[in-house]
């Protein structure tokens, strides 16, 4: 019965190609703006780490003034009024500890690269001094090679992974594993070359604009040190603190917060085990004068993280809710041509009620109409919006990172299928209680 | 077969209740060929109506085949009018993008009959009727007295126990008039029950039993037991 429904919808479309032309329209253009927002917000809410996110942690410590507190951002981030990195010597503290199953440290710089002559001209680039368990928690993809190992963490080892595209620009891609790159005054040895990878949201450095594309080099954090890279992302210094002018060496010493810590661990038990030794160490830093504001050293999982530094920002879920409401509305709206379609054909209906179709029957077969046109309707608007996320994501975030993942196709298809159903629900159930006598003479 | 009882039925507006049936009743014996007579406004329309459970009515009783029909649900009814009950519209009520072969498979799709079977049964039905050369014309490709032989081929094929037939050549000059007479006169003799609403005395004739209504109301009912005999010699 099913198949000859379908069939008798299918001739139904046939009949009026205008009309049903128009109803599918209206169905394209709803599903199309609400697959194209509610795709948006699924970028930002989609777990970055599936099965890890609740694991890695992201470290802070409040060594702010003691009558001002940290400022909120702009967008009304950070819960806890506390500055989004750590000085480097908190950090080199704390990444002693034993907890984590990983951790590593990180920050950024602005240094020079220097391509072969025959290749490129100098240039300056972002350069992440981090460490070896920074690839394995994120999951950073590589092409060739390797990560660095902790030894050559520990030792300051001048090694290097590049991305792709840096790749590409000093050596014409292929694998450039056990070549030189010169950066600033130094020489480092390629030991990995990235896969292509551009996440929507740079989850590991939510302050230094996460909508960027992830950096082309990276360096052991020792080395940043050793080749006294001064950080050029944001940075923070509370008023309390001493200055300490140029000197580098004073910075590392200073209250100058530009590192970041994130650390991986086991089990719940263990990030009670992890918050308890933050609080112990800031406990003992206030003992020996610093951290002048009470303790406030939340560790945050790296989905709390996104929710406290605001990057899932409210106006994204409400416009995809509105974005839903305009589908409902569109399909409301097709209640008119979709009843004055379905009431033309009361004659017909009428005869094959007094051949024994039930009322059930009818609804069925109307509704079964509204549904091929929902879905028809659904697959033009999903390769309209398929379009424009791409055409969004390039205004975001300069790349093409934004597309319609297999949930989203999904979504797209119940809310065609809703959309459908709520377009011809009242049509149907009007046209299945005509009453055949009113329309047969017999 | 059919049994009416005392029926009542009153359409209401907000100015005015029109009596449409009142104190209704009839027997239909199984087999039987009974024309229905009477002016226009006489309620033969809306005996029709109910005799095939397309209207409900207000007050009495209706047995149809021996079941009460009174209180039962749309998929009850659907189920009966579906099994028990061939409908033959004057203006013949066939789906105007359908071709014979599909209009006559209609009630055979709603009784979810297989598809090898449907097609015995079309095939048969439409042959009965002499339209297997048209089985794939649609409608408008059919004169009046092929569009009618086609509903009829649609009631044959769903094989019912009553046939309610309004006018059923009352849109058919006389000669595709007498063509359907007498295809309905082969089906009453083959068992199945026929009971036909004209205002034709021609037609009327043609059935074992005339009954004439007025005002809602069972006037006359005429049983000549020679016309049987009449319509034999015919």
């Amino acid at each position: 019965m099913l198949a000859y429904n379908l069939r008798i919808a299918a001739r139904s479309l046939r009949r009026n190609p205008v009309l049903t032309a128009v109803i599918i329209g209206g169905i394209a253009l709803g599903i199309c703006i609400s697959t194209t927002f509610t795709t948006i917000r699924h970028m930002f809410t989609r777990d970055p780490l599936p099965g890890k996110s609740a694991r890695i942690v992201y470290v802070r410590l409040d060594n702010w003034d003691k009558d001002q507190a940290y400022p909120k951002s702009a967008g009304g981030g950070n819960a806890y009024d506390v500055p989004p990195q750590i000085t480097y010597k908190d950090a080199s503290a704390l990444v002693r500890s034993t907890i984590p199953v990983h951790q590593f440290l990180s920050y950024i710089s602005g240094l020079v690269v220097f391509p072969d002559r025959s290749v490129s001209r100098p240039y300056t680039d972002r350069i992440r001094f981090t460490q070896s368990d920074f690839f394995l928690m994120f999951d950073v993809p590589f092409r060739y090679g390797h990560p660095w190992d902790r030894r050559a963490d520990a030792a300051g080892e001048q090694v290097a992974v590049i991305d792709d595209a840096t790749n590409q620009k000093l050596f014409g891609g292929g694998n450039s594993v056990g070549k030189t790159v010169r950066i600033k005054d130094r020489s480092f040895t390629v030991v990995g070359v990235l896969a292509p990878w551009r996440p929507f949201i740079r989850v590991y450095d939510l302050i230094n604009n996460w909508s960027a594309a992830p950096e082309g080099i990276y360096l052991p954090f020792a080395v940043g040190t050793r080749m006294e890279a001064r950080p050029s992302g944001e940075t923070d210094v509370p008023r309390w603190a001493p200055p300490f002018g140029q000197d580098f060496a004073a910075a590392l010493r200073s209250e100058l917060d530009y590192v970041q810590l994130w650390a991986e661990l086991r089990s719940p038990a263990d990030r009670a085990a992890y918050q308890r030794f933050i609080d112990d160490y800031v406990r003992q830093q206030k003992a020996l004068g610093r951290f002048p504001r009470p303790v406030n050293d939340p560790v945050l999982s790296l989905r709390e993280l996104l929710t406290d530094m605001n990057v899932m920002r409210p106006s994204v879920t409400a416009m995809a809710v509105i974005s839903i409401l305009f589908l409902v509305i569109c399909s409301l709206n097709l209640t008119g041509l979709v009843l004055g379609k379905f009431l033309a054909r009361v004659p017909e209906v009428s005869v094959r009620r007094a051949l024994g179709a039930s009322r059930a029957d009818v609804f069925l077969q109307h509704i079964l109409e509204c549904e091929l046109v929902g879905i028809a309707g659904g697959a033009i608007g999903m390769i309209l919006s398929s379009g424009i996320v791409r055409f969004i994501g390039k205004l975001i975030t300069d790349t093409t990172v934004i597309s319609l993942d297999l949930e989203m196709i999904a979504s797209a298809v119940f809310l065609s299928l809703v959309a459908g159903f709520v377009a011809g629900l009242y049509p149907a159930w009007r046209i299945c209680n005509t009453q055949p006598a009113v329309q047969l003479k017999i | 077969m059919l049994q009416m009882n005392d029926i009542r039925k009153v359409y209401r507006t907000d100015l005015v209740e029109t009596h449409a049936l009142e104190g209704f009743s009839l027997n239909v014996e199984s087999g039987e060929f009974v024309a229905v007579m009477g002016p226009s406004g006489s309620g033969k329309t809306t005996f029709l109506n109910i005799a095939g459970l397309l209207d409900v009515f207000d007050g009495g009783s209706y047995r149809l085949g021996g079941k009460d029909v009174s209180r039962l649900g749309d998929r009850a009814m659907s189920q009966i009018r579906n099994r028990s009950i061939g409908f033959i519209f004057q203006s013949f009520n066939l789906i105007p993008d359908l071709d014979v072969f599909d209009n006559v498979d209609v009630p055979l799709r709603y009784r979810g009959i297989g598809g090898a079977e449907r097609r015995e049964r079309i095939e048969d039905a439409v042959g009965k009727v002499g339209l297997s050369s048209r089985m794939h014309h649609l409608p408008s490709q059919l004169s009046g007295g092929q569009q009618q032989r086609a509903a009829i081929a649609r009631v044959l094929a769903a094989q019912p126990e009553l046939i309610l037939a309004d006018e059923p050549t009352g849109n058919l000059d006389s000669i595709m008039a007498r063509e359907i007479m007498d295809l309905l006169e082969e089906i009453n003799r083959a068992g199945t029950t026929v009971v036909m609403v004209t205002h034709s005395p021609e037609c009327a004739a043609r059935a074992a039993r005339e009954i004439h209504l007025l005002d809602g109301r069972v006037v006359d009912i005429e049983r000549p037991p020679a016309l049987i005999g009449s319509r034999q010699a015919r």
